[in-house]
This record gives structure tokens, sequence and C-alpha cells, in this order.
């Protein structure tokens, strides 16, 4: 008896797509989220202020008055954006140079402080506040395990999907904590300036994001940065067809007329993490094509090289993070080359930077933030569609967080608890 | 009927071999269960040179007291592990990797659990300093962010 198929449609895949692209967005703000909870519930006052690269124009106190605090947060915000633009601008001038080597050293060097150092930092705040019986030389050993492991899963791209993936997520989360621990003024200005900068960075076209990507592009290079690339949905069901892919919404492809290249490149369908949309020249598309697997495993055995390799017009935009690795391209979100969805690490960040502040108030903005976020990368990854180019991913996110944030705590938090109290829900 | 039947047969027999998430090696497992790709990546991962290559690579520098990478190399490789027969060059560096990763793991877990459960009465005045929050308290290592 013959079974019917039902044609496959890209529908069955875009969501699986998306979830491959939430879902480690989710689990950076989670735990974030909770490590917040955690560690912060006895430092509200923050009355020490911790001196660092964002915090140098102004020393937040709590005893300023509104109009300080506020032209101090925004002078930190603006202290920052230009740090990281200047930053970003001499990355695109070394890229231009083709100093790739050096850019790779500088990513591996700067994970390995981020993991060893601030994942060490994070570690002993856990094991102080638990008071974990344990000894220096094992702490040493796991730590220096962990982080050499992590520059060797960031530094080579062949290492397994699911360990870079995790420990590209582990790199977010430390450096979104450590923005945390900044006041609290100056967090959201940064927030905000940080959006706007990302908009302007990619859109514009002295920006220097889009340069870099257009010269990725034009060198048919993949850009060494930090991104966060989901793994690509394989249709296990289309069997016999022909090769083409039934569902082609978006096509990268550096061979224009090249079929067979397609099929192979559309196979990846997101492995983004690189958040930069990936800029199509005018012979370009972005196209997440569903290859049917079939034709897609032969053509696969056929080649030897894997297909991540093949993601050279993704590209990630960033911001350098102000630790130390500037080298964190961070913003954008984009389509591999496979036509993997590619998020940068900086939206992984400021993303979960921003539900990390609204947990140190309370969970309800936790909750309303993460929805607002959820839903400005879905309108970003719809957007991305639609233009086919890399796109900054941080603005709408952003402004839709920061928009709840401060309803939740003007508005809803008032009618919740008025309405608990009375016993009238909830 | 006999269209199912085929149809029931060859999916069965590539059962196994989807694990890597390959149904092209559906062909040759009906005549034994080897699957084409030695990572746990399948299609998207390492060809098999470039697999020995890799794995050679992550044996040695898991002797720079590195046994993280081991188990690493071990998940990676994992189908070279499971089909015994299937990659024999592979083989040899990843069980290595295994059987150094458990030895390892048994010899820091034993120490970290003496030190642990053994508290002072086993370790006296030596335990307070060297458990780590104390060393990090003395060494002012929370202190800069």
């Amino acid at each position: 008896m013959a079974q019917i198929q039902r044609p496959k449609s890209f529908l069955d895949s875009l969501g699986e797509e998306i979830i491959r692209i939430i879902t480690p967005v989710s689990i950076c703000m989670f735990i974030v989220v909770i490590l917040v909870s955690i560690l912060n519930t006895d430092s509200s006052s923050a009355s020490t202020t911790i001196n660092n690269i964002a915090t140098m124009a102004y020393a937040e106190t709590t005893s300023d008055s509104f109009w300080d605090k506020l032209k101090g947060a925004l002078l930190n915000s603006l202290v920052f954006v230009a740090i990281v633009t200047v930053v970003t601008f001499v990355l695109v001038l070394l890229f231009y140079l083709r100093c790739t080597q050096f850019l790779k050293l500088y990513m591996g060097f700067s994970s390995f402080i981020v993991l060893g150092f601030m994942g060490g930092e994070i570690a002993l705040f856990l094991i102080r506040d638990f008071s974990v019986p344990i000894d220096c030389f094992t702490f040493l050993v796991v730590l220096f395990n962990f982080a050499a492991v992590g520059v060797l899963a960031v530094f080579m791209s062949k290492m397994a999907i699911f360990v870079t993936q995790a420990y590209l997520v582990v790199i977010g989360v430390l450096v979104a904590y450590w923005f945390t621990l900044l006041p609290e003024w100056t967090t959201w200005a940064l927030l905000v300036a940080m959006a706007l900068y990302d908009l302007a960075a990619v859109l514009l076209p002295v920006g220097p994001l889009r340069l870099l990507v257009e010269l990725a592009i034009s060198r048919d290079e993949d850009i060494p940065a930090l991104v966060y690339e989901a793994r690509p949905v394989t249709n296990h069901h289309s069997g016999s067809r022909d090769g083409v892919a039934q569902r082609r919404l978006w096509r990268e492809r550096r061979n224009v007329g090249n079929d067979s290249e397609e099929n192979l490149n559309s196979e990846s369908s997101l492995d983004s993490n690189l958040t930069n949309g990936t800029v199509d020249g005018g012979h370009h598309t972005t196209r997440l094509a569903r290859a049917e697997e079939g034709q897609l495993l032969e053509r696969d055995a056929e080649l030897s090289a894997p297909l991540i390799d093949r993601r050279s017009s993704v590209q990630v935009h960033g911001q350098g993070d102000a630790v130390s690795s500037e080298s964190l391209l961070l913003e954008g979100i984009g389509l591999g080359s496979t036509g993997a969805i590619k998020l940068g690490l900086g939206d992984f960040i400021f993303y979960s930077v921003l539900v990390g502040r609204a947990a140190m108030y309370d969970f309800m903005t936790v909750y309303a933030c993460y929805l607002a976020i959820i839903a400005g990368l879905g309108i970003t990854l719809m957007l991305l569609a639609f233009y086919q180019k890399a796109l900054p991913a941080l603005p709408v996110s952003v402004a839709l967080g920061v928009l709840f944030y401060f309803l939740t705590r003007l508005l809803l938090e008032a009618f919740v608890v008025q309405c608990s109290l009375n016993l009238v829900m909830f | 009927m006999e269209g199912s039947q085929t149809n029931s047969t060859t999916t069965s027999a590539a059962g196994p071999a989807t694990t890597t998430g390959n149904p092209n090696s559906s062909s040759n497992s009906i005549l034994s269960s080897a699957p084409v790709w030695p990572t746990v990546d399948g299609p998207l991962g390492l060809s098999e040179d470039e697999s020995l290559s890799y794995a050679r690579r992550f044996y040695k520098f898991g002797f720079a007291l590195l046994p993280w990478l081991w188990a690493v190399n071990c998940f990676y490789f994992w189908p070279v592990l499971r089909h015994s027969r299937a990659f024999p060059r592979i083989r040899p560096y990843v069980v290595r990797s295994a059987a150094g990763f458990s030895v390892f793991t048994f010899l820091l877990c034993s120490w970290a659990l003496t030190f642990a459960i053994g508290g002072e009465e086993l370790f006296g005045p030596v335990w307070d300093k060297l458990v780590m929050y104390n060393v990090a308290d003395r060494l002012g290592l929370t202190g800069w962010v």
C-alpha cells in the first residue's frame, strides 16, 4: 500500500530553525537570571562601584540626584560606545590588511581570559556563597581544563558542534553577568546606546560592521569572530525527489547559477551564531534551502569538506566587549553561506544583560522582558527573511525589552500587587 | 504488499545506521551497520582522514593535564567507539582517550571526595589552608572584577 507523503513546505522546518536559535538565547538568559538571583541577593545596594572600562567617566553612587545619575549614565555609555567604535574600526583595518591569524589568536586569547578569569571568579563567588569544600588543586585543574578546551572549541573551526555552541553560550553568560555588575542607570543607558550603535554600524554605509561584512563577502572569507551558528536543519523525510530544495526561502550562493553547490549550501540551515545576516551582493540571494536529504548526503560524501566551512558570506557584526576581547563581534543576525542562521555573541550578551538587570528588580519584569526580547528576535528574523542582508539584531529586541521593563515596573506591578493583596486575582 | 515489506526491511536495516543521522548509509547498512561518518556530527563533521589527525591531536594534547579534552574526544568520535570494527585507524586513539579520562577522573574524584569528606579531622590545620574559599580570600581573588 502506497503511503501518501505530505509534501514538505518551508513551514515544516521554519519552526525548527527558529527554535534552534531561540533555544541557546533562552538558555543564556536563563543562566544569567539564575546567577543574578543567586549571587546578587546580598549586594543589592551595590555601594561599591566597580572600576572598569564602562564606568570610567562617571562612577554612580546611590546618593546622587536624578539628573546627576542620568548625565553620568549617558556619559558612561557614550564613552563606551566610542571605545567600541574605535576598536571595531581597528578590527576592520586588521581584516583589510589580512591579519586574520592575529585576529584568531586574539579571539582565542580573549576567550581564555573570559573563561579562565571571569569563569573562575564567578565560580569562586558560588563556592563562597555555598561553602563548597573544594580544594585549590582540584579547582585549578578543573578550571584549566574548562578554559583550555573552551579556547580550542572557539579557535578551531571543526570541533564538535555541540561543544562549540555550549562554550559560546557560556562565554555569553560570563560576559553578560559581568555587565550586570555595572550600576543600574549606566546599564540601561548602555543598552540603549549599544542598540543605536548597532543600528548605525550595520545599516549606514560608513558603519564599521557593514564595511566588515562587505569585505568578507567580497573576499569570500569568514570573519574571525565569536558567532553562534545554529545547526542546520536536515530534512530526514525527503527521499526520492530531485535534489532541488523544495523550500527555498533564502538563497545564499557565491557561485551564481551553480545549482549543485546550492544544494550543499542549503543543507545547513541554522548554524548561526553569527548574528549578522549575510549581506548579499547583487547576485547573491540568501536562501534557507532545504534540499532533499538524500541528495545532500550524496553530495556530502563526494565532498570531503564539511558544510560548516561554507559559510563565508555570513557575517557577524559585533561589538567588542569591554573586558578584553574587542574581537567578540557581536551583533547582527544573518545567514551562513549554508543558509544557517548566525547570531553574534554580542546579541546574546546584551539580551542577557537586559534580562539580568530586570531580574535584579523582580521576576515579573524578567518574564515581560524575556517575552519582549523573543518577540523582537522573531521580528528580526522575519526582517532577515525579507531583506536578505545583514541586519542588526539588537535594536528591535532592546527597544521592546526596555519599553516593557519600564511599563511593567511602573504600571503592571502596581496592578498585580494590588490585585493580589486584595485577593482579586492570582 | 511487497513494496511495503521491502520498505520496512530497508528502514529497519537503516535503523542502526541512522544513529549517525545518515540515511545514505542504508545501502551498506544491510551488509554491516557501519556508519559512514566517524564524528557525532555526521555529514557536518569531519571526513575520515581529517578525523584521524584530529583524534590523534586531541589524544596527545590531553596529556597536558587535560582529561576534559579526552572526554570531548570520546564524545566527538562516539560512532567510532560504538561500532567496534568501523574505523580501525581512529579507534585506538579514542579508546585510549576514554581510558585516560576514566583513570584521571577516578583519581581526581577520589582526591576531591577525600578532601571534602575528610575535612579537618583528616587533614588537620592544612585543610583550612587548602580549601578554595580561604585561598580566594587570602589572595584577594574575588576583588578584581
